[in-house]
């Protein structure tokens, strides 16, 4: 577990190019169609505010306790919760559990869809062009946004000198 | 929907305005083969469907909405989709390209065009959502500017993701140069696409989609994408790229043309402006940026966002401006204040009207009020002085509204120098009516080339070359060989220079079907013909187009058809030219000082690789017939306008 993988998203970098919302849904359906991605990128287009929003995999995935079939199970390499779709009975109690929005309903099967870090591959990551999101190593987080939090103070600091 | 073709919706919307009657049509497998998408399904929808010597603005008029096999799948800078109809403004081949997000919502929703014709008795919009399309009332949107449209429209489909294109007063107000604004920001700008909404009275187009753009090879196109993602990241442009486009999107070209004496200044009476750093891309960064912003689908991301937050034009905010849009209403009025020039943005795209076309127009005025020509009763008292940012924005409000002196402005300066006569023509800086561009024929020498051949006319879009305006020594031997390389690159001489307009024609006709972004083609050139082979087969199935021979020959059918269309209309060699300004005025100032723009052996060279006579400006036979337009020459050998070879 202590290589387990998450995803990490900065709003501050992304500009709503939806790259991730396309190479998602190409990766799971062969097919481009943000609007069956598993990712989206919340947007303000008059004030240009973009926060993308997927999964967030949590530790106490209030999506599987929500689930009367136990379709829903932790994918033990990734760290992943995935859906079993031979257990799912379609009833969607999981997309008004989550307070993420991270289970949503594909419009083409209205089957439940979810982030499944593309099995490990975590292609919005690996696409995204400002980095705004990242799939990084669980124990490497912290001391990362450590760094930006950082550089973010030190350019406050070189301000407040400077007066 | 089956169709031969994969990444195609294979269908597209016919609508007929007069009676409201709305018609799903099936997309022909050979449009797709023959013309990719974009300007070339709209050159042959032109062609076929609007008679010469249309009214621009009457019932007969068709606007035709396009997007091409790129829209929708990820593919460099593929956000797009483009506006074709005959223009208002110059009475010729008009089309106009958009950014944003409306192209792929629209491919998503399952079409890959819109034509619309007639007129529809009061205000309407489209609304499209998937299979459901359907005519709505726009009376009460009526008078509204695009951000308060787009605003309540999306409010009232009850989804702030479906995508709006819209018109503002100066659409409504028949403004020749009105645009077409889409997300607030983005802007189908040139050739007053705005004002044949407005004749339509069609207040705007609405889409949702939830479709999949199928692709015909997805293992194979996975290497394609990893290729894109390569060349944008790290390839051997990536750098440039993202250290001028990314970091400061378009606004960095103030101080790389002011650098080579090609930044238009005083209605291009110079290319060189003192002042040019005062509106420059440091400026703009350090004092006005608030946000990065992008198209879809782009790894480029030149778009952003500014803002004003105390002085007298507190409160301005919207996207860009844009380098065209800094020349146009700074440099080019004398306007140093970019604080100003933000303003009059912000009121061009409040108003949906070409920032290009109205800053041109507005120099213009200045130049006759400072020659004598306007007096300050004929301007409603404004006081023209170059460099009068106040008059400038004063005057925005007019055009758009056509109040007083405004109304003469609307019509372009083609038009408004006939009026006023007195010898205005010489300070109206257009060709075949399209108020000319960010740059000058007279320190960039293709560019005096590409602004006469235009087919929209004054205009970079069609196929400004960057080879020789940023010296891509590498680039010009492998594209005109090593022989000619050192001579390509001099952008102060005029040889081979026709050649590389041509060639830049044909490779900006194939992105503008295949509908990509030309800042993210050419802006470093990144994207290349060989690239295009790579990309359309696996995702279209067209197996043909790995063949760059075959793009080529698809590429200059495109450039032929639109060309004439034109010819039809009327157009002659002598309309293929420049303002004497350019060719006779020696440039006063900056790195430039003393050219001028020899137009002839460019033109020479242009019309030779184009297959084209030079001394008349007409088609062989022969060209048009290996390109399969064998009609289209008949057409116009009916009229005398078709040579045969040894006549």
């Amino acid at each position: 577990m202590d290589t387990k993988k998450i995803l990490i998203i900065d709003p501050e970098k992304c500009t709503n190019c939806r790259i991730c919302e396309l190479v998602c849904s190409f990766y799971h359906n062969k097919s481009f169609n943000p609007r069956r991605s598993r990712i989206s990128v919340l947007r303000d287009d008059e004030k240009g505010i973009s926060i993308p929003m997927a999964c967030q995999q949590c530790d106490t995935p209030l999506c599987q306790e929500a689930c009367p079939a136990e379709a829903i199970y932790r994918h033990e390499a990734t760290g992943a919760m995935l859906i079993d779709y031979n257990k799912c009975i379609g009833c969607n109690l999981c997309v008004a559990a989550c307070p993420f929005g991270g289970v949503c309903i594909d419009p083409l099967t209205m089957k439940v869809i979810k982030c499944d870090f593309c099995d490990g591959n975590a292609w919005c990551a690996k696409y995204c062009p400002r980095k705004a999101i990242e799939y990084v190593r669980a124990d490497k987080v912290g001391i990362a946004r450590k760094k930006a939090g950082a550089e973010r103070i030190s350019g406050l600091m070189s301000l407040i000198v400077k007066e | 929907m089956s169709f031969d073709y994969k990444d195609y919706a294979g269908r597209y919307l016919r609508i007929n305005l007069t009676d409201g009657k709305i018609k799903k049509e099936p997309l022909s497998k050979w449009m797709a083969k023959d013309y990719i998408g974009g300007t070339g399904f709209t050159a042959k929808i032109l062609w076929d469907e609007i008679k010469p010597e249309t009214n621009p603005l009457g019932l007969e008029n068709k606007l035709v909405i396009a997007t091409g096999p790129a829209t929708g799948a990820f593919a460099p800078s593929s956000g797009r989709y483009m506006m074709a109809a005959k223009s208002p403004l110059t009475d010729i081949w008009g089309e106009s390209h958009c950014g944003g997000h409306f192209g792929p919502e629209l491919k998503y929703a399952g079409y890959d065009m819109i034509i619309f014709y007639g007129r529809s008795e009061k205000p309407v919009y489209l609304c499209i959502d998937d299979d459901w399309v359907e005519l709505k009332d726009a009376s009460h949107l009526w008078g509204k500017n695009t951000r308060e449209t787009t605003r309540q429209i999306r409010d009232e489909v009850g989804d702030e993701t479906s995508r709006v294109s819209c018109i503002g007063l100066a659409g409504e107000n028949l403004v020749r140069y009105a645009s077409v604004m889409t997300d607030y920001y983005r802007s189908a700008g040139r050739t007053g696409m705005g004002a044949v909404m407005g004749s339509k009275n069609l207040k705007a187009i609405v889409v949702r989609g939830t479709k999949d753009v199928e692709v015909a090879d997805p293992e194979k196109y996975v290497e394609v994408m990893e290729e894109i993602l390569w060349r944008n990241t790290e390839g051997p442009w990536a750098k440039a790229a993202q250290d001028s486009l990314g970091t400061y999107g378009t606004t960095n070209l103030v101080d790389l043309v002011n650098a080579i004496g090609r930044l238009p200044t005083k209605n291009h009476w110079t290319g060189y402006y003192e002042d040019a750093e005062k509106t420059g891309p440091e400026v703009i960064r350090s004092g006005y940026r608030i946000a990065r912003d992008s198209c879809f689908s782009c790894l480029i991301q030149c778009k952003y966002m500014s803002n004003v937050d105390a002085g007298p034009y507190a409160g301005t905010f919207s996207g860009g401006p844009e380098y065209e849009s800094i020349f146009a209403l700074g440099s080019n009025c004398l306007v140093n204040d970019i604080e100003a020039v933000m303003h009059a943005n912000m009121l061009c795209n409040l108003y949906g009207m070409d920032t290009i076309s109205a800053g041109k127009c507005i120099s213009f005025a200045m130049e006759c009020y400072e020659q004598g020509l306007l007096s300050k009763e004929e301007v409603d008292g404004l006081d023209l002085k170059w460099g009068n940012a106040e008059a400038m924005t004063n005057l925005i409000h007019k055009i758009a509204r056509r109040n007083g002196f405004g109304d003469l402005l609307a019509e372009g300066v083609r038009r408004a120098s006939g009026k006023i006569g007195k010898g205005s023509e010489r300070f109206a800086m257009h060709v075949k009516g399209l108020e000319i561009s960010g740059q000058d024929g007279r320190a960039h020498k293709s560019s005096g080339c590409t602004h006469a051949i235009s087919v929209r006319g004054a205009d970079h879009l069609r196929s400004l070359s960057c080879i020789d305006e940023q010296g891509f020594y590498d680039i010009a031997v492998e594209r005109f060989g090593a022989n000619r390389a050192k001579e390509v690159c001099n952008l102060l001489s005029e040889k081979y220079k026709g050649y590389i307009v041509k060639d830049q024609e044909d490779l900006f006709a194939i992105v503008d079907s295949v509908l990509m972004c030309k800042y993210g083609t050419m802006w470093p050139p990144m994207y290349y013909f060989d690239f295009i082979a790579k990309l359309l087969p696996p995702l279209t199935g067209i197996k043909e187009y790995s063949n760059v021979k075959n793009l080529r020959l698809t590429a200059e059918r495109i450039c032929n058809l639109r060309r004439c269309f034109n010819l039809r209309e009327g157009i002659t060699r002598k309309d293929e030219t420049l303002p004497s300004r350019f060719t006779e005025e020696p440039m006063p100032s900056g790195p430039a000082k003393g050219q001028v723009c020899s137009l002839e052996p460019m033109l020479k060279e242009y019309y030779g690789a184009r297959g084209w006579d030079n001394a008349t400006g007409l088609p062989f036979r022969e060209t048009l017939e290996k390109l399969g337009l064998k009609d289209v020459a008949g057409c116009l050998e009916s009229k005398g306008k078709v040579l045969r070879k040894g006549e």
